[in-house]
């Protein structure tokens, strides 16, 4: 147990290292709150960082299909960590009816990456603080912790020379905005712990009623439960320990592949 | 539910003109034989290769392998011998339901995993893993699960015993007609597609059921079209004069005297060598390779800078197809010519995807089931299976407004979307 919590312990003063220099070097910086339980711990870290006082705005991308538990969990939490809330809402096609049914790909484009660019330049936002975890998908593997778009080598957070930072500096006028990955080292697993351990709220839809449960959450009309029976945070970091296959993982992606290759063998087609 | 006209496709895979035929005929598909009566019937072209990935994402593009992108269920990744299993996002030209108006509800069209957002419903089918990628909106999940509803008859239970195998094919369609049921009353639809895949997996394992009274499936077989026509029987009787319903298979089938094996041919040949003292495998080839097989029989050369043992220039390219043609133009086993005919990938393709097409593709006369399969130990042998696909032998339908003047003669898989779109 002493392990694990110094695992945590470590993870915890990076990021809030990373949070405290990039604040420092930036300036005009917000961080993305979708609500879910990662950007809800970066919050969580953010407000360790600052003493409580967030020095910048949290910004909430608001398609309108949210799950209503989103909604509430939001409002409760922002009066009650007396945030500065920003919601993004791309009122324009909202009005003109965007929407899911209404065109598939266009629904995630309009409502989120426009929304987003939106308050981008509206606030002039040279960073953004994003809770993004590189376990959580194939395309997250190649992703930096500070992260100019394309720049191609590992940072090292620590033994950075601050000339690299004004180097990002200027590279930040000429791109949209810099990424900022504090949680980028942290495993699903070690944030289930962590919000177990620091007792962060989350929402209710992470916990399996009648036998499904979320493992991510965002659109209501995008998000799919999965099958599982962990109704606590206890059951839910006991059940990652056991599968250790993320539904969204490179892993999962082989194990597809060998059943499509036993499906095809059955019917003859290899 | 609106007034407005709707249009309902039902699809059976693998069902060939002459079984339609047959079971309408002998009583056995009572509701299909009225829509024959009142409605256009015809024989129809699958794709080529008449797979259920390529002729499905025809169909449901109306578009031709180069211009949706699918040619097979197996591709290579770029540069390499290892295998990749294409799916629904390597489908490039949009579906049906993409382009038209209003709420589409898709139940189980193979090449459609996973399944992405669309305006209405889409359960993914062939081949489908996951079910929690195969369900759009995703919390119908919880309510298919509810239903039994299976992505697939698990066709490896037909290697261990028939019995299994059948219990299983009923399951899977008893929870599909749940489903479709279900649905039905589901959302404000206009377009509503339910496609039956155990048709294609009975044909495939028991052919033999299906021709010979005598064989101990042979009821079980005629049984389960009885009941796919009770569920056409179900849905003309909802539908008015004014909605379209069409019927269709991907594909036809007929026996299967021999599975032939492309690859032993160009090994036996000299044009495909693998390195010594390996397996058998498209990774072990040597750079004396001048073509392979992916399945079913679609054959590439060896192009150097496409592959890591590639060897054949551009230059002396078409001396090599031509060398392959000759040799399987006059293939012959029993004193039968195999190949009816050999394709150049222009021939049959256009579109933007050209450059991903086989080089020359083969057509088999009847009763040949040409096959991809590496490492296979005799040129050709009987296996489990007992039917084989056709390529000309697919039946379409039709019931409702439409004109059956503007139909190409004989149709293809990938024009049945211009009938209603
Ligand atoms: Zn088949």
């Amino acid at each position: 147990m002493s392990s694990a919590l110094s695992h945590l312990d470590k993870l915890e003063n990076q990021s809030i290292f990373i949070i405290r220099e990039a604040y420092s070097q930036f300036r005009d910086v917000a961080m993305l709150w979708s609500i879910g339980k990662d950007s809800t711990c970066l919050l969580w870290l953010v407000r360790k960082a600052f003493f409580d006082r967030i020095p910048f705005p949290c910004l909430h991308i608001d398609t309108g299909y949210k799950f209503k538990e989103i909604y509430e969990f939001r409002d409760k939490y922002a009066k009650e960590w007396n945030l500065d809330l920003l919601v993004a809402r791309n009122e324009e096609a909202i009005a003109a009816g965007m929407g899911p049914d209404k065109s598939k790909f266009n629904c995630c484009n309009e409502l989120k990456t426009v929304a987003l660019k939106q308050a981008i330049a509206k606030h002039g936002f040279k960073a953004l603080y994003l809770g993004i975890r590189r376990d959580e998908h194939g395309i997250r593997a190649k992703e930096r912790v500070f992260s100019p778009r394309d720049e191609d080598f590992e940072w090292d957070y620590k033994n950075q020379p601050p000339e690299l930072w004004d180097q990002y500096k200027t590279k930040a006028a000429e791109e949209e905005h810099i990424r900022v990955h504090p949680l980028l080292g942290w495993r699903e697993i070690d944030i289930w712990e962590y919000v177990k351990r620091e007792n962060i709220p989350t929402t209710s839809l992470y916990f399996a009623k009648n036998g499904i449960r979320f493992r991510s959450i965002g659109c209501e009309t995008c998000c799919g439960p999965v099958a599982s029976e962990a109704d606590t945070i206890d059951k839910i970091v006991e059940e990652l320990k056991t599968t250790n296959i993320s539904e969204r993982s490179g892993q999962a992606q082989d194990k597809e592949s060998d059943y499509m290759m036993q499906k095809l063998r059955s019917l003859g087609y290899m | 539910m609106t007034d407005k006209p709707k249009t309902v496709i039902i699809g059976t895979d693998g069902v060939p003109f002459e079984m339609i035929e047959h079971f309408a005929q002998t009583g056995v598909m009572p509701n299909t034989a009225r829509l024959i009566a009142d409605g256009t019937f015809a024989k129809m072209q699958s794709s080529i290769p008449e797979v259920s990935s390529v002729a499905w994402s025809s169909m449901i593009t109306g578009a031709n392998p180069a211009e949706h992108g699918i040619f097979g269920f197996i591709e290579l990744h770029p540069n390499s011998y290892r295998m990749r299993f294409p799916n629904y996002n390597d489908v490039k030209a949009p579906t049906f339901w993409d382009k038209r108006d209003g709420k589409s509800v898709i139940i189980n069209v193979p090449s459609t995993y996973p399944v992405r957002p669309m305006n209405g419903v889409l359960i993914s089918g062939f081949v489908s893993i996951d079910i929690n990628k195969s369900v759009y909106p995703p919390d119908l999940v919880p309510t298919l699960q509810s239903f039994d509803y299976r992505l697939d008859v698990d066709a490896r239970k037909a290697h261990q015993s028939m019995d299994l195998f059948l219990e299983d094919v009923e399951a899977t369609l008893q929870g599909r007609i749940k489903a479709y049921r279900y649905l039905w009353d589901y959302c404000d639809w206009n377009t509503f597609m339910l496609v039956f895949t155990g048709t294609d997996r009975l044909l495939h394992f028991l052919w033999s059921a299906y021709e010979d009274k005598n064989h101990a499936h042979h009821a079980a077989f005629v049984d389960h079209f009885r009941k796919i026509d009770e569920v056409v029987g179900e849905i003309a009787g909802k539908l008015t004069d004014d909605d379209l319903l069409i019927m269709h298979s991907d594909h036809g089938f007929e026996r299967l005297d021999h599975e032939v094996f492309v690859n032993y041919l160009l090994a036996e040949n000299g044009f495909l060598q693998f390195k010594q003292d390996t397996d058998p495998a498209l990774e072990n080839i040597c750079p004396d390779t001048k073509a392979f097989a992916l399945d079913p029989a679609r054959i590439y050369l060896n192009l150097k800078g496409k592959y890591p043992a590639g060897n054949v220039n551009p230059a002396g390219a078409e001396t090599i197809l031509d060398e392959i043609e000759d040799l399987f133009t006059e293939f012959q086993i029993d004193g039968r010519k195999v190949i009816r005919d050999v394709y150049r990938k222009a021939d049959i393709y256009t579109g933007p995807y050209i450059e991903s097409a086989p080089d020359l593709i083969l057509v088999a006369n009847a009763g040949f089931n040409l096959k991809g399969k590496i490492g296979a130990d005799a040129l050709y042998s009987k296996g489990i299976f007992t039917g084989k696909h056709t390529q000309d032998t697919a039946f379409l339908l039709i019931k409702g407004p439409h004109n059956p003047e503007k139909l190409p003669n004989p149709p293809k898989v990938s024009d049945i979307p211009a009938i209603f779109m």
